[in-house]
């Protein structure tokens, strides 16, 4: 790919999250192509995802099939220009739990494109700070009966950071379940930005989908974008979905501090409260440990 | 102990209470009455701190040491606790981590150490259990979900774990039963100290048949308009407030 492919804010996709502009006229070197790697560029063209294409000619693309139940953290520090792309088939009733932690600094993509067939389990959390530009793409399709998706995910941009967590979930099958909290805050100069969609094929009856988001602005320059979508083609479904930004309760900060507890602890107190929020139950409680700890660190002044 | 003199406090320009002089000496628990818009509640927030209530004149002191300059975090630390009418919901704040913030901060203000966590937990389980209050919702978030009656039991609770010097009941009364009414008003009274002062904040004379005052003092129109006995409650119950509106 070259720099002028890249989708700028005029590309709907990508008006919050203008890529050409962040790259800044650098892209990393092209790899050389294997048939692997050609079969990956030419899935991610077909399906419209920039970030695919990226990743197949300049970063790392993988496809993988899960079989059993699996746990997987996906991190590692990217520097400079990361794409990633991964393309993970999850087989009849297999599982797959999935972490995700950003903390790249530059431009930090990643695609992924779920496949789920009949009764498997795809579990994911994102934890960004953001970057100069970060996105994370998730693509679900739902292709079995009865398999459940879960997209839950924290972002916290500090000044000059800018996270973008994207995702579609498309229901074509019956039965299925997904459910989707995502919490961000975003401080003076940070922007955060949820696009999430979930589309229900006609005969996908009985589908039970749920999409949350919630974000805080914690200062004045702060910005959050929010574009939820829900298209339902079928007449048998459950769905619901519910979208805020606001401001910090001034209630709860002024009884926490009646109780005492100073002004900069009781908002990083009631600011990780909302955030914890989204980290599921099931995670591992390590896991779990250094998911929290990482919110409390950001909160109280580690923010990159 | 607990000294109002002359206060003025306006809300949004508006000037809400007018001129209010209170005295609580230490050990005596006190009943403030007054019919709605009187501005109890605008007292109450004004004393803790609560942005936007603005103290134009007067001044208020605990042991003779001055609580208005103090930012409400630090009026809590002298030991001042304010029960909330409306206690405020935290999603994803559990009570226990809430009251070890709190226990914890007021400590460091006063420059102590940090309880140990299993002492803290056995204090907050044994405060706990003489209010009647599940263990298990110690674990739940802040208000979340809970009763009108629970959410005063944990005021009272909170009351009871940071052992304040002075304490504000704001209308504890409202939203419990008579069951739940007796338990909190026990538990109240049971902090009832020789070294510690309260001021009951209420509409209603029911409350004071549970927390009885050693004083009644009725507010209308942002000043104490009558000082008495318990028997003044049991006057207001009968004849209500008119005659202090129309005096006032």
């Amino acid at each position: 790919m070259n720099l002028a492919e890249l989708p700028n804010r005029r590309v709907e996709a990508w008006k919050y999250s203008d890529l050409r502009a962040a790259a800044g006229g650098a892209l990393p070197p092209a790899r050389p192509s294997s048939p692997e790697r050609e079969s990956l560029a030419a899935f991610a063209r077909e399906k419209g995802d920039v970030i695919g294409m990226l990743a197949a000619a300049h970063g790392r693309a993988e496809r993988q099939n899960i079989v059993g139940k699996h746990e997987a953290v996906v991190g590692g520090r990217v520097d400079g220009f990361g794409a990633r792309l991964e393309v993970l088939n999850v087989v009849r009733n297999a599982e797959l739990t999935r972490v995700i932690i950003q903390n790249g600094d530059d431009i930090d993509l990643l695609s992924t494109h779920v496949r789920l067939a009949e009764g498997a389990k795809f579990r994911q959390f994102i934890i960004s700070e953001g970057a100069k530009l970060a996105r994370i793409e998730t693509r679900v399709s739902i292709e079995g009966e009865g398999a459940e998706v879960e997209l839950n995910g924290v972002y916290m941009c500090g000044e000059r950071r800018h996270a973008d967590f994207t995702s579609v979930v498309e229901h074509k099958a019956p039965g299925g379940t997904t459910r989707q909290l995502v919490k961000g805050v975003a401080a003076k100069g940070g922007r955060g930005v949820f696009q999430g969609k979930i589309v229900v094929a006609p005969h996908a009856q009985k589908t039970d989908a749920r999409q949350y988001h919630h974000g805080m602005l914690l200062e004045d320059g702060a910005e959050i974008y929010a574009k939820p979508e829900l298209m339902i083609h079928a007449d048998d479904v459950q769905c619901a979905h519910g979208n805020t930004a606001g401001g910090l309760d001034e209630r709860a900060l002024f009884y926490m501090r009646a109780r005492g507890v100073p002004e900069a602890e009781a908002r990083a107190l009631l600011i990780e409260a909302f955030l914890v929020e989204a980290i599921p139950d099931g995670l591992d409680a390590a896991i779990r440990d250094e998911l929290t700890g990482r919110i409390g660190a950001w909160l109280r002044g580690a923010r990159p | 102990m607990f000294d109002v003199k002359n206060l003025h406090v306006s809300v949004g320009g508006a000037e809400i209470i007018k001129g209010l002089t209170l005295h609580v000496p230490a050990g005596e628990t006190h009943a403030l009455m007054g019919p709605n818009g009187s501005g109890k509640s605008t007292l109450a927030y004004a004393l803790s701190g609560r942005d936007n209530y603005d103290v134009t004149q007067g001044s208020a002191t605990l042991d003779g040491e001055d609580l208005l300059s103090l930012a409400p975090e630090e009026r809590a630390a002298k030991g001042l606790f304010l029960s909330f009418q409306y206690p405020v919901e935290i999603p994803g704040l559990s009570v226990i981590a809430f009251l070890k913030a709190s226990v914890n901060a007021q400590r460091k203000t006063r420059g102590l150490d940090p309880m140990p966590a299993p002492e803290l937990l056995k204090l907050m389980r044994a405060k706990a259990e003489a209010l009647k209050i599940d263990q298990q919702m110690l674990k739940r978030p802040i208000n979340v979900g809970f009763s009108g009656g629970e959410k005063k039991r944990f005021e009272a609770l909170q009351m009871a774990v940071l052992e304040p010097r002075f304490a504000i009941l704001d209308e504890t009364d409202s939203g419990l039963d008579i069951d739940a009414l007796r338990i909190v008003a026990e538990n109240v009274n049971a902090l009832r100290a020789p070294s510690r002062g309260m001021l009951v904040i209420t509409h209603y004379q029911r409350l004071l048949d549970y927390i009885k005052p050693d004083r009644v003092h009725v507010l209308a129109r942002g000043r104490i308009a009558a000082s008495g006995g318990p028997e003044l409650a049991l006057e207001l119950e009968r004849e209500g407030y008119d005659k202090y509106l129309r005096a006032a």
